[in-house]
């Protein structure tokens, strides 16, 4: 600036400083190393492809809310500049949706460099309040929420007592079925248990929300407990009917598990489930980490359209709009995330009964946004064309 | 007065309240765009209206803060970039599309609508609005309007320029003129519209834009030839045109942009191999199938392989690939990075071989690969450098290889920049291709912005 505009002679604010205050462990990062694999960041030349794609951009507006202005940032950190506070709302924001991913011609996977990122602003002790809440929470009771009753509790005492020991197939209900969508969990075990299918004695968080939010290591040591559940079973596949679930247990597990999702479960052994046709028309919302994030795109469909007339969203499959769920994003940023999940309603098409999905985090964001048409799980479809 | 950045940020709190950044990251975001130019911004705000735009430029003017206009980030030239500190305003929040009136065939547009935004809605009316950049899914229209932007079909169509009827302009002490009008013609003194296109934001920020439109052709179709070399592959581009075919593109891949399109999309229909050429021709059934055969015949004893596209996918898919060819060379191999720099010179058509030889001699001289591709029927070539950005001497080299590439140009006659403008990037070449001519253009930024706040550090001004 020229002439008589002085530098530096204000304490810059972040406009979202308040979420922040008191995290004085910002200027760590300046002293230690921060490392995310080099290479990968700097694949990004800024072309600005992903720019219009992103939901939390088009919600918030500012370039460090959208996945260029997070590569920049990340690139910053890396030469060694000294973060602020606001470094994290950046960061802190990305759903992890990987739209960008999708569109990005140079071939970054920026879902992965935020979350390499996350790990290392988690390192410096560098975090929002609401994600150490969520880390306090599954550490101390295995679960998101930090709800301390038996995760097996939409079981009754008899049934529980029946599980088979040893089953080569188990189902991996999650905590958002365990807990706050119990009629998903009884319902997909319900159908799955005829398959020889059983549960955990002792399942605890996937661990997605640690590692979406960079808490790898004690992301490391739940994993653990929940692999020790598994051999003990000796199952060799696992079925779960959240997305979130889904794309932890098949690609961040340590051990190669065969990880079948719900939707994957039922279109295989539609035949024998004896569905009726259901006289409705429904429309599907793609989960950003069964679809985007592991191309489950066509197994929901299957399963949709031989019990329903399934018309389309405006967007979907690769294209399809993040519901604002993920990536810890409901957890910090709630208002963001109800804005992406209203947006998301904007694609419905017209003369719909349902939305379905195959995602309870989907779900419930979906559901929170309001709108005039339920938003059900796949399984509850399922479950009306067999009664 | 001794005015302190902390007063500043409360005059411009007052005009914008939230929408004004200060904060680090903030800032950093904005510190850049998709070229190597780097400068950090002192604010950052998003305007929604021409009156906040005036108020802010009528105060940074009052205290000689620079102001750099900025749409979507994706410019080649640091065009966008503060390189000077001071106000980057983002107009992209400025993004209704005004009026659409079919009438007089012309739309009104704010600088923040993005380009492929605008065709989606024109699109049902059966209008489009053609100049059509790489960058068409992100790039805003006041960019575009700032840096004539033009793209594949400018060959038939012409560039931005050819589009702007009238401008709401805000000049450097915040008075709001409006340029041109929605007439075709007018004869009323200087045309200030078309000095503002192209000014890349140094002689006035661009609030509001009169765009024509035209009728979206009935049919289009793509002829994809190719050749043993790029020389003979520009040959036969120099016979089309003299047959008397106008394509409505014509694009030029060589061998290496051909291997990356392939890694990025391996569906694409494309030759195996050799340099090719894509000529699209647009019209009518009749008039583009005979364009498209007038096309296989001229080119016939030059190419290894003639083609016509089957499919309207076919053809969209081959675009849409084409479009993020820049961008898609790590593909080919993960440690390298295109590095936009040399990359928009042009030639008079004629010595288009030239220019592709003197490429390939360059390149090989500094030791550096490159993709050769860009709008060979306008002369224009995107020659993209792809380099370790981990390895300084690579990065050194290359900026030895840029300046040459840009003295090349304007020694066959041509420009340093067709399309992407002159930004900082290719300041230092402004004296060498324009000569006296820039002291011309250095009295015009004089007069229309005297304290020099319009984007300083642009066009060598």
């Amino acid at each position: 600036m020229k002439n008589e505009v002085k530098k530096d002679e204000v304490n810059i604010e972040s406009r979202r400083a308040e979420e922040l205050k008191g995290n004085e462990n910002c200027e760590k990062i300046g002293k230690l190393p921060f490392e995310v694999d080099r290479r990968s960041v700097y694949k990004c030349v800024q072309c600005g492809t992903c720019r219009p794609v992103c939901p939390v951009f088009d919600v918030v507006g500012w370039e460090s809310a959208n996945t260029r202005g997070r590569m920049l940032i990340i690139k910053s950190l890396l030469e060694g500049r000294t973060p602020s506070a606001d470094v994290l709302s950046s960061l802190a924001s990305c759903t992890t949706c990987g739209i960008c991913a999708s569109r990005c011609p140079a071939g970054v996977n920026p879902p992965e460099v935020v979350e390499a990122a996350r790990a290392q602003l988690v390192k410096c002790g560098v975090t929002t309040e609401a994600q150490e809440k969520l880390k306090t929470a599954i550490i101390t009771s295995g679960n998101s929420f930090g709800e301390t009753k038996s995760r097996l509790h939409w079981l009754s005492e008899k049934e529980r007592s029946e599980l088979p020991e040893k089953a080569d197939y188990v189902y991996f209900a999650g905590c958002f079925d365990s807990y706050r969508y119990p009629e998903f969990a009884k319902k997909t075990f319900g159908i799955l248990q005829r398959f020889g299918v059983t549960l955990l004695p002792d399942e605890q968080c996937c661990a997605s929300p640690l590692l979406r939010t960079g808490f790898r290591e004690d992301a490391a040591k739940i994993m653990e407990h929940n692999l020790e559940q598994i051999r003990k079973v000796g199952a060799h596949s696992i079925i779960t009917g959240c997305a979130g679930c889904y794309t932890t247990l098949k690609n961040n597990y340590p051990e190669e598990l065969k990880v079948i999702s719900l939707p994957e479960f039922l279109a295989e052994h539609l035949e024998e489930l004896d569905l009726k046709c259901l006289d409705l028309t429904v429309t599907y919302h793609d989960p950003c980490h069964l679809g985007r994030h592991n191309k489950v795109y066509e197994a929901p469909r299957k399963v949709i359209q031989a019990i329903s007339t399934l018309k389309e969203m405006k967007n979907i499959k690769e294209n399809s709009r993040c519901c604002g769920g993920g990536g810890g994003v409901r957890i910090g940023y709630p208002d963001i995330s109800l804005e992406l999940a209203r947006n998301r309603l904007e694609d419905l098409p017209e003369g719909v009964d349902y939305i379905v999905t195959s995602c309870p985090l989907c779900v419930r964001n979906l559901r929170d946004a309001g709108g005039d048409v339920e938003v059900i799980d796949i399984v509850e479809l399922v479950a009306m064309a067999m009664e | 007065m001794d005015i302190t950045k902390m007063d500043i940020t409360e005059e411009l709190r007052k005009i914008v309240g939230e929408r004004l950044s200060v904060s680090p990251s903030e800032l950093y975001c904005y510190s850049s765009d998709a070229s190597q130019v780097k400068g950090m911004p002192d604010f950052v705000i998003r305007p929604k209206s021409t009156d906040e735009v005036s108020r802010i430029v009528r105060l940074a003017y009052e205290n000689e803060i620079p102001v750099t206009a900025r749409g979507a980030g994706t410019g080649l030239a640091g065009g966008a970039v503060p390189v000077s500190g001071g106000i980057v305003l983002d107009m992209s929040g400025m993004n209704r599309i005004l009026e659409i009136d079919i009438d007089n065939i012309l739309v009104v547009v704010e600088p923040g609508v993005i380009q492929d935004a605008l065709n989606d809605t024109l699109k049902s009316y059966g209008f489009f609005f053609p100049p059509n950049p790489g960058s068409s899914a992100m790039c805003t229209l006041g960019g575009m309007i700032a840096y004539n932007a033009s793209g594949m079909r400018c060959v038939k169509y012409g560039t931005t320029r050819n589009y702007v009827r009238g401008l709401e302009v805000v000049l450097a002490d915040g008075t709001v003129i409006h340029t041109g009008s929605k007439m075709l013609k007018s004869t009323a003194g200087y045309d200030l519209t078309q000095l503002i296109v192209g000014s890349e934001g140094t002689l006035g920020i661009v609030t509001k834009a009169i765009l024509k439109i035209v009728p979206l052709p009935k049919t289009r179709k793509l002829v994809i030839t190719s050749f043993r070399s790029a020389e003979i592959a520009g040959e036969a581009v120099v016979k089309t045109f003299s047959s008397g075919v106008t394509p409505s593109a014509c694009e030029i891949l060589d061998r290496v942009s051909l291997q990356v399109l392939k890694r990025y999309d391996p569906e694409l229909v494309l030759p195996s191999e050799g340099d090719v050429i894509l000529f699209e021709v647009d019209g009518t059934e009749n008039s583009a199938r005979e364009a498209a055969e007038q096309i296989i015949e001229v080119c016939s004893p030059l190419a290894i392989s003639i083609k016509l596209a089957e499919s309207v996918k076919e053809m969209e898919d081959i675009w849409a690939a084409r479009k993020l060819v820049g961008a898609a060379v790590s593909r080919l191999d993960p440690t390298k990075s295109r590095i936009y720099l040399g990359e928009d010179v042009g030639v008079p058509m004629k010595k288009v071989p030239e220019l592709l030889r003197k490429a390939q001699e360059i390149s090989e001289k500094f030791n550096l690969p490159a993709m050769k591709y860009g709008h060979i029927g306008d002369g224009n070539l995107h020659l993209a450098f792809f380099i370790d950005v981990l390895n300084k001497d690579e990065w050194d080299r290359l900026y030895r290889a840029a300046d040459l590439i840009h003295r090349t140009a304007i020694e066959l006659g041509g420009t340093v920049s067709s399309e992407h403008g002159v930004g900082a990037a290719r300041a230092e070449y402004m004296e060498a291709q324009w000569g006296p001519a820039i002291e011309v253009m250095r009295a015009i930024k004089k007069a229309l912005d005297p304290k020099g706040i319009l984007n300083p550090g642009k066009l060598g001004l």
